[in-house]
């Protein structure tokens, strides 16, 4: 009796504990990873912030997410993830390389850019010249690195995001000089890249050689990137020369929707991109030096930015399918500039 | 006066210094520029050095990216035609093995065998690498004017240790059926292979440990007859097919020694219209032992009908340019011919020797000669010798229930010797001559005895 009594009990509670762990399983949600394709000078703010994001997406789901990242030159990386880079997410520098991901490889909506604030673009940044201490060639503006005798240092627009927004940073500075029209920008910028002896291919290769290779005068970079630049490699070696005029960049972020869902990670890779909106993604963007969108944080790191007056791509260029159709394709104004060799 | 004197000199080289240190001053700016001008040449220089490396490293990494999407498409006696991506994982290899054979039979006046040349096989090999667990293999034969499908499955390699075949290949039994037909000593295999299977359908897992210290097989079969190549089954039931085999010297005067065992175990439930019972040849193919069989009285026709199990102990010694390999297989059948049923055991040997005339190191698979065949530069290849000797015999519960003594021997035995001449490792040139001697088979003594010369010449890529 006592011992049909005990075996009754054990089963009872073996079953009680196995049906408590079969709960816990199936409510435990599987760990999930991500792919990051990025552009290139981002290396540092998702190093932290998918830190921080792991941690929120923890304690909110429970779920373990681990974020894998790609960099590259932007326009290389959208190439990369149409020919078939597993990408959940993308976060690149200009939003017409993720047209081209929607266009030419089908893989998400091309009203992709309406999905989140901001046209998808959490954080802003711009173009200015990064020199050395001193500042011994005297560059103020961009019209000092068409001046023979100065080495600036810039990457492949053909391949670069960040190149790209450089590009039309100084073409549109050269519209607005005086007598300023489509062949004088042309023979200024053109100026500018006879002056060229490097083409990285991304943002991060022309820090490189600017920076730890030592070659050039001036680099003219992303503002994130340049300040970083003088932060971690070269306190007191380098300045950032603020420019008369620059662009306002506008780096975007998307889910890539066939991806995801092919991976099921829609839902995180959603989450992934809003955090990047809300205060505490605002607070990592703007100490890698990105402009941030939320009012308070950008009030709160406001001094770490130069006064640039700023203008956009829509405004002097009609948007990026028509700049890239002007300046970028093959054949275009920077292929007609830019001749190597020559 | 001295006064005066003085003064003058003072007068003197005050004016003489007026004079002259404009002049040093002169010198002194000019020397200043030309350190100035030297230093920004200097810098330049460096600038110029320093661009130069650069665009170096940037050329090198391009050149490392290119590299890592670079298919490559390669042609070679050992992988014959071959695509690949750059990172290996994915391969589509197309082999071939071609051989043309001559069969010529001497004092066949009993058994009058035609002497032919033929196409003994003709087998295009596709081979594809998908990811990077992922194999596929097939392998059809239009020899002898017939197509039959040799080989057709997948492996997944989970790991050198442990893998999963899924398809139709050979069931790891035999030893010498385990050497492909392009590597085969001789032009056609021992007696012994009579007794395994060469082609089933099924799944296998296998598992390298240590570099082929111990390798092991288990699958699970349909089940054919010995010498079967079977496309489905004829019973419900399904056969169990395993190997473990220890080459346990890396090095030393028995590293190329290996030894092990395979056997099999299943049920084979035939018919009197379609036994599942297997016929057995000589080594020059002719059929020398049947079951007893009746298109007049099928109802008499024997027909398997149990357990049918194997057991192959094997080994074999590699050393130099000397081989030498052998094996014993017993089989056993349960049969039944109307109300009768036994078990059958039949058994079988073969031992083979061969040796590289010409220095080759010998091994499982074919050598490559050292000297391929250029008669201008003086070099003809690669010559092995070899020696083989093999018997089966029947089981004396078969005669005279089971096979008719008058027509069919209970032993055989065989022994052969052949020169190869490997031209290439593509090309291999055959010669053999294999005696073939019976006991029974007729209504009164021995069946006349086999004696046959056997030509090949191979093409394998």
């Amino acid at each position: 009796m006592r011992t049909r009594s005990a075996v009754t009990g054990s089963f009872a509670l073996f079953a009680f504990v196995a049906g408590v762990a079969g709960a816990a399983a199936q409510g435990t949600p599987k760990p999930v990873t991500l792919l990051n394709v990025s552009y290139d000078p981002t290396r540092e703010l998702y190093e932290d912030y998918n830190k921080q994001f792991a941690a929120y997406w923890k304690a909110k789901t429970g779920q373990e997410v681990t974020i894998r990242q790609s960099h590259g030159g932007s326009g290389k990386q959208a190439r990369s993830v149409i020919d078939g880079l597993q990408a959940d997410v993308v976060t690149l520098a200009l939003a017409y390389d993720i047209d081209q991901i929607a266009e030419k490889g089908g893989l998400l909506p091309a009203d992709w850019q309406s999905r989140l604030p901001n046209n998808s673009s959490p954080y802003t940044s711009t173009i200015v010249l990064l020199v050395r201490k001193g500042n011994p060639k005297g560059i103020k503006d961009w019209g000092d690195l068409a001046k023979p005798g100065v080495s600036v240092i810039t990457p492949n627009p053909k391949t670069s995001g960040g190149a790209r927004w450089n590009y039309l940073a100084a073409w549109a500075w050269a519209l607005r000089q005086p007598g300023g029209n489509e062949a004088s920008a042309k023979a200024i910028v053109g100026k500018l890249y006879k002056n060229v002896p490097v083409l990285d291919a991304g943002a991060r290769g022309s820090t490189t050689t600017f920076v730890e290779r030592g070659i050039g005068d001036v680099l003219i970079a992303w503002e994130n990137e340049a300040l970083l630049a003088i932060r971690e490699l070269g306190p007191g070696k380098f300045e950032v020369v603020a420019p008369s005029l620059s662009i306002l960049a506008e780096p975007p972020v998307a889910v890539v929707d066939k991806v995801a869902g092919k991976h099921g990670t829609k839902a995180v890779a959603q989450a992934y991109l809003e955090y990047l909106y809300t205060p505490e993604g605002q607070e990592i963007a703007a100490r890698h030096f990105y402009r941030p969108r939320l009012a308070a944080v950008a009030a709160k790191y406001e001094a770490q930015f130069p006064k640039v007056s700023l203008v956009t791509v829509d405004d002097v260029f009609g948007g990026w399918k028509k700049a890239h159709a002007t300046h970028f394709a093959d054949g275009a104004l920077f292929d007609q500039i830019y001749q190597p060799g020559r | 006066m001295s006064a005066v004197r003085h003064w003058v000199s003072g007068i003197v080289v005050a004016v003489g210094s007026v004079a002259v240190v404009p002049q040093i001053v002169a010198q002194q700016e000019g020397a200043a520029d030309s350190t100035t001008s030297l230093e920004a040449r200097v810098n330049e220089l460096d600038q110029q050095v320093r661009i130069l490396q650069r665009l170096r490293e940037l050329a090198a990494d391009s050149v490392a990216a290119a590299a890592k999407d670079k298919v490559s498409a390669t042609a070679g006696p050992k992988d014959g035609f071959s695509i690949k991506s750059a990172d290996g994982k994915y391969a589509l290899r197309l082999k071939g093995l071609v051989q043309t054979d001559g069969r010529f039979f001497l004092s066949d006046s009993a058994v009058p065998v035609t002497n032919t040349f033929f196409i003994r096989r003709a087998r295009p090999i596709l081979e594809a690498t998908v990811g990077k667990y992922l194999e596929f293999r097939l392998q059809p034969d239009f020899g002898q004017g017939a197509t039959v499908l040799f080989d057709a499955y997948s492996d997944v390699k989970v790991a050198p240790a442990f893998a999963v075949r899924i398809g139709k290949f050979k069931p790891a039994v035999d030893l010498e059926r385990s050497q492909s037909a392009g590597d085969i000593v001789f032009a056609e295999r021992a007696l012994a292979t009579n007794l395994a299977p060469n082609r089933d359908i099924g799944l296998q897992l296998s598992g390298d440990i240590s570099t082929g210290a111990f390798t092991w097989q288990a699958g699970i079969f349909n089940g054919v007859p010995d010498l079967g190549n079977g496309d489905g089954d004829v019973s419900d039931a399904k056969d169990f097919a395993g190997r473990v085999f220890f080459q346990p010297f890396k090095a030393g005067t028995l590293a190329g020694l290996g030894f092990g065992v395979a056997g099999t175990a299943g049920l084979e439930r035939g018919t009197t219209a379609a036994p599942a019972l297997a016929s057995y040849r000589t080594p020059g193919q002719q059929t020398f032992f049947r079951y007893s069989s009746s298109t007049t009285t099928p109802a008499s026709n024997v027909f398997a009908n149990g357990q049918r199990s194997r057991l192959a102990p094997q080994a074999y010694f590699y050393s130099g340019s000397l081989g030498l390999h052998g094996e014993f297989i017993q089989s056993w059948q349960a049969v039944t011919r109307t109300a009768t049923t036994v078990t059958l055991k039949h058994k079988a040997w073969q031992t083979t020797a061969s040796y590289f005339l010409t220095g080759e190191k010998n091994s499982f698979r074919s050598a490559a000669p050292k000297k391929p065949f250029d008669p201008k530069a003086g070099t003809f290849g690669a010559v092995e010798l070899a020696a083989r000797y093999s018997e089966l015999t029947i089981d004396d519960a078969t005669f005279p229930t089971f096979a008719n003594p008058a027509t069919t021997p209970s032993k055989a035995k065989a022994w052969a010797v052949g020169v190869n001449w490997y031209l290439a490792r593509a090309i291999k040139v055959v010669v053999d001559y294999e005696h073939t001697t019976f006991t029974g088979g007729i209504a009164s003594g021995d069946r006349e005895p086999e004696s046959f010369v056997a030509t090949r010449v191979q093409y394998s890529f």
